[in-house]
């Protein structure tokens, strides 16, 4: 057993009987010394693993690494991680009492998954936004390589932010308890808002999740705010 | 009246959407104009009439129609020339078509020429002689054959050749005459299979003799033109192995090649002649980019409700019309460059290999060139000759013709290649495990991103301009909060099972094969949570005909479970004294109430189910250093012998005797850990997946690999993480680390 530890340690797997407390425990490594293809997202994942909280961190590229493919692989990750969030409203939020995705009263969202869009309640709106952000961001029309992602295909992005971050407002809105429990432990929420600020993937009269204000600092003035949405 | 009708009758005659635009408008102004004239003229003619009929107001109205007249026979020309010209312009399309058809045919030959030269040369090299003609009827030694062969190839490039009739009938004939010179040179079941096992073995002495001194006691003159193919296509076969590997596994590799290659060549016959059936559909452009983002500013900002979202966005992706023609020949003319660059690659470090049957080279050598000539469009590095070729093979679907089935089924049974069909991307992390349905058409994958999702193979979506078919997932399973390793099935398709990270195993309802990925969320898909283990869930089996679970955790145990039992679901757990961990479970298969489970130790342990003792131990080791890098990663039972399988950490498959509990068999099956197996049905073939990326296919009598793919990328250290044969269907499939599934037929 020891033997086999020694081995992991070398190489990065999680072999089956490995106890939770030992799963993707591995020694942190640095960014050039990763060989796979996948690479960028082994180090975001290496980077949330070592602090979630540490949002700057997590944000902060490798060198000379290329926009594109950066910005879509932390998309991917927190698309991965709001199924935690979705799972958790699973239980809360019904049909019965969210009959419509809203977070404030001022608009409904209608469901983008269908061929016309449709008032989904808010689940299934979460649902259906997950399973079409996945469709999209896996699609092999769009994003077929992950190491090379066409100019056209990043544009995409950040409509799918747009529509994952209404998640986070209907929790924060309606199952406040859900999504302090969530945001408390995965940070996941502020991570999104500051990640969108900073890439410029959603207009600043959009994120209505109050948030610290180290996480708004840099935010653009609302002119700047509204030309950046057509920026993509 | 005439004037306004040809606006309707135009655009009926032809679809053409340039033509739709803009001419009928035009028509429509002419027309109008003339009936202004007309209404001018007719009030005059008016007034008159009501006073009386006078001679020149009748001659002049009869004037004024036959100008009218006039007028739209000239636009009847004017239309008709057009018309003319658009037939000679579709005409000339059609031509266009029919010469990239004869173009791929002749490259389909040289290939099938190159496969038989190669057959030609090993039997050779073998036995010293050249092929009997009862055996192998080479071209030029059968003068009919050679006519039928020889006659395509000479074909102009404008003239109509035999083959590219539009006409399903000649299509047949042209197949039937295919077949018939295929038995001819040979190519009988039984001869194939003879002839297959024994380019094995040859392929076993070559690969250590120096091919080229053998060969060149041959004559030089037909290394000119090259048969530079050919040569490609050997140099080709060496090309498979990258690093070192053992000679067992790279002749098995060139089997398979030569299979690929074969396989191959029948699809784009299958192709060919469904793309002439589809080409009478016409195109439908699906243009649907370029849309979706015009409408991102307004939705949030102006809209308080019902903000039109961008709808096209997401369901564009869904939304799939015929594909265009061209598009897919455009796909397989890039395909077969793909392979030949693949083959002209190796060029540099060539053998001259030589082919023993110049006559038909010669005659194909200007073919040959023109191959070599073509522009080469960079592919994807990764991609390596098996997978191209794959993608190639699975333009088969959904022909019917009945032709094709002679050809299918001259490829069953012991010398079917699998080929990759899908692959399925939809998780966001490494996949952890997948299972087929026992009947249906229908997958269910866990991944790390803590979902499963299921799929349904035969709702596949054609993506225009590409040769990879799209299968998306029907339905999402999210409860599990972490991780998910395992997953299985019930033996009646009613329930599946799913085990993680986070302690639980999960019982779900089967979704229906027919669901809406759109559907709305019935939280009564979850049917019970299995909670007992203490820590992360590491495998699951399920008994072939009761409603009973195994499952085996990093707390040390493996318990039994009664799944759809909501108050006390867990019936049994064993633990083991001598072992640690158990890291796989597998009901033993052949007798009722034992099961086998593998520990971190390196030992299985088979249990008595009902006495909870355990009944024989199967020890590959007793050198605790040994036994460390020996872990099992996964233990399986035979369907139908007494025979339990182990993959292990130090790349090796072992085989044990449930009964004796000694191992009857060991081998390095991989060039890295072995991380997951699955047998066959029918208990013949066993299939393997490994961190090496590659998965393998063996005969389980005689252990040897008949197939190898490599299948997927590493995520971090890890690459195949499962594979599972379809219980009843000719399906494999292999779930890895890169997020992705690959499906195989
Ligand atoms: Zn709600
Ligand atoms: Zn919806």
């Amino acid at each position: 057993m020891k033997m086999a530890e020694s081995v992991k340690k070398l190489l990065k797997r999680n072999k089956p009987g490995t106890k939770a407390n030992f799963f993707r425990k591995w020694p942190d490594e640095p960014f050039e010394e990763m060989e796979s293809t996948l690479a960028v997202q082994e180090f975001i994942q290496q980077q949330i693993r070592i602090d979630p909280s540490n949002i700057d961190i997590i944000l902060t590229p490798p060198d000379s690494q290329e926009e594109g493919v950066w910005k879509y692989e932390h998309l991917r990750q927190f698309c991965m991680e709001l199924n935690g969030l979705a799972v958790e409203l699973q239980t809360e939020c019904l049909p019965d009492t969210c009959s419509q995705m809203t977070s404030t009263e001022q608009w409904i969202f209608l469901c983008a998954a269908h061929k016309t869009p449709k008032e989904c309640p808010a689940i299934d709106y979460t649902r259906h936004t997950l399973d079409g952000a996945a469709c999209l961001l896996n699609s092999n029309k769009y994003f077929p390589s992950r190491v090379n992602i066409k100019e056209s295909s990043v544009a995409k992005l950040g409509s799918v932010c747009r529509r994952v971050y209404r998640i986070f407002s209907h929790a924060y809105y309606h199952h406040q308890n859900i999504y302090n429990k969530f945001e408390n432990e995965t940070y996941l929420c502020q991570r999104f808002t500051k990640f969108v600020i900073k890439y410029s993937l959603m207009a600043k009269e959009n994120l209505i999740v109050p948030m610290p204000d180290a996480i708004m600092q840099g935010i653009r003035t609302e002119e700047d705010g509204t030309t950046s949405i057509k920026e993509p | 009246m005439r004037g306004p009708l040809t606006p309707f009758s135009l655009p009926a005659m032809n679809t053409e959407e340039g033509y739709n635009g803009g001419k009928p408008g035009q028509q429509q102004q002419q027309a109008g104009g003339g009936f202004g004239q007309k209404g001018d003229n007719g009030d005059g003619g008016g007034v008159n009439n009501k006073v009386k009929y006078t001679m020149p107001g009748v001659l002049h109205f009869i004037q004024h129609e036959w100008s009218n007249f006039e007028l739209e026979r000239s636009h009847w020309e004017i239309d008709r020339a057009e018309l003319q010209a658009r037939i000679a312009f579709l005409q000339g399309e059609r031509k266009g078509q029919d010469n990239l058809k004869n173009d791929l045919i002749r490259r389909i030959q040289m290939l099938e020429h190159a496969l038989r030269a190669e057959r030609a040369k090993y039997h050779k090299l073998k036995y010293g002689t050249e092929i009997p003609q009862s055996e192998m009827q080479l071209p030029s030694a059968s003068s009919s054959a050679q006519d039928e062969y020889s006659s395509i190839p000479e074909v102009g490039a404008d003239s109509e050749a035999p083959l590219s009739s539009v006409s399903n009938v000649s299509w047949k004939q042209g197949r039937q005459l295919l077949r018939e010179y295929l038995h001819e040179i040979g190519y009988t079941d039984t001869i194939i299979d003879v002839r297959s096992s024994r380019v094995r073995n040859l392929l076993g002495l070559n690969n250590n003799n120096n091919l080229s001194g053998i060969e060149q006691g041959q004559s030089d003159n037909n290394q000119i033109n090259g048969n530079n193919y050919n040569k490609r296509f050997s140099d080709n076969q060496g090309q498979c192995s990258p690093t070192k590997r053992t000679q067992q596994q790279q002749q098995q590799q060139n089997q398979k090649k030569l299979l690929d290659v074969e396989s191959a060549v029948m699809a784009n016959f299958e192709f060919l002649s469904e793309m002439r059936s589809t080409s009478d559909s016409g195109d439908v452009d699906m243009d649907d980019d370029g849309v979706d983002d015009d409408d991102d500013d307004e939705d949030d900002d102006d809209d308080e409700m019902g903000m039109a979202d961008d709808v096209i966005d997401m369901t564009s992706i869904c939304k799939f019309g015929p594909d265009d023609v061209d598009a897919e020949a455009e796909e397989v003319v890039n395909e077969l460059q793909l392979l030949t660059e693949d083959i002209s690659n190796k060029e540099n470090e060539q053998n001259d290999w030589k082919v023993s049957n110049r006559d038909v080279f010669n005659k194909n050598s200007n073919n040959a060139n023109w191959i070599k000539n073509e522009p080469v469009e960079m592919v994807d590095g990764n991609m390596d000759l098996a997978l191209g070729l794959g993608e190639l093979a699975q333009l088969t679907v959904n022909n019917e013709s009945e032709t094709n089935a002679d050809i299918i089924d001259m490829k069953t049974a012991s010398r079917k290649t699998w080929n990759a069909k899908y692959t399925l991307r939809s998780h966001f992390d490494g996949v952890r495990a997948l299972a087929f349905h026992p009947t249906e058409s229908i997958l269910i994958t866990a991944s790390e991103d803590h979902t499963m999702k299921l799929w349904n193979l035969q709702k596949t979506i054609a993506p225009k301009k590409s040769a990879s078919l799209d299968v998306e997932p029907l339905y999402t399973f999210r409860s599990h909060t972490g991780p998910v390793f395992c997953l299985a099935i019930s033996k009646n398709g009613e329930h599946c099972y799913s085990g993680g990270l986070d302690n639980v195993i999960k019982v779900w309802a089967m979704p229906s094969a027919n669901i809406d990925p759109y559907d709305s969320y019935d939280k009564n898909i979850l049917i019970n949570n299995l909670e007992g283990h203490e820590d992360a869930v590491w495998g699951i089996s399920v008994h072939h005909n009761r409603s009973e679970l195994l499952s085996c955790s990093a707390d040390g145990s493996v318990k039994l479970w009664s799944p759809t039992n909501l108050k006390t679901p867990c019936l049994s757990s064993y633990v083991s004294d001598q072992d640690e961990i158990p890291t796989s479970v597998d009901y033993v298969r052949d007798i009722e109430g034992q099961f086998v489970a593998s520990y971190n130790s390196s030992h299985c342990v088979i249990y008595d189910i009902e006495t909870k003792s355990p009944i024989t131990r199967l020890e590959c080791s007793k050198d605790p250093s040994e036994m460390a890098t020996q872990l099992i990663h996964r233990v399986k039972c035979h369907p139908t012998l007494p025979l339990t399988i182990t993959a292990h950490d130090d790349h090796h498959i072992r085989f044990f005797d449930n009964n004796t509990g000694k191992m009857v068999h060991s081998m390095v099956a991989h060039l890295d850990a072995v991380t997951s197996l699955a047998v066959d049905p029918n208990g013949l073939y066993l299939l393997s997946g490994s961190h090496d990326s590659s998965i393998r296919i063996w005969n389980l009598e005689s252990k040897t690999c008949v197939q190898e793919i490599t299948a997927h990328r590493k995520k971090l250290d890890e690459s195949i993480l499962d594979v599972a044969f379809h219980p009843s269907e000719a399906y494999i499939a292999s779930a890895g680390a890169d997020s992705l599934v690959k499906v195989f037929v």
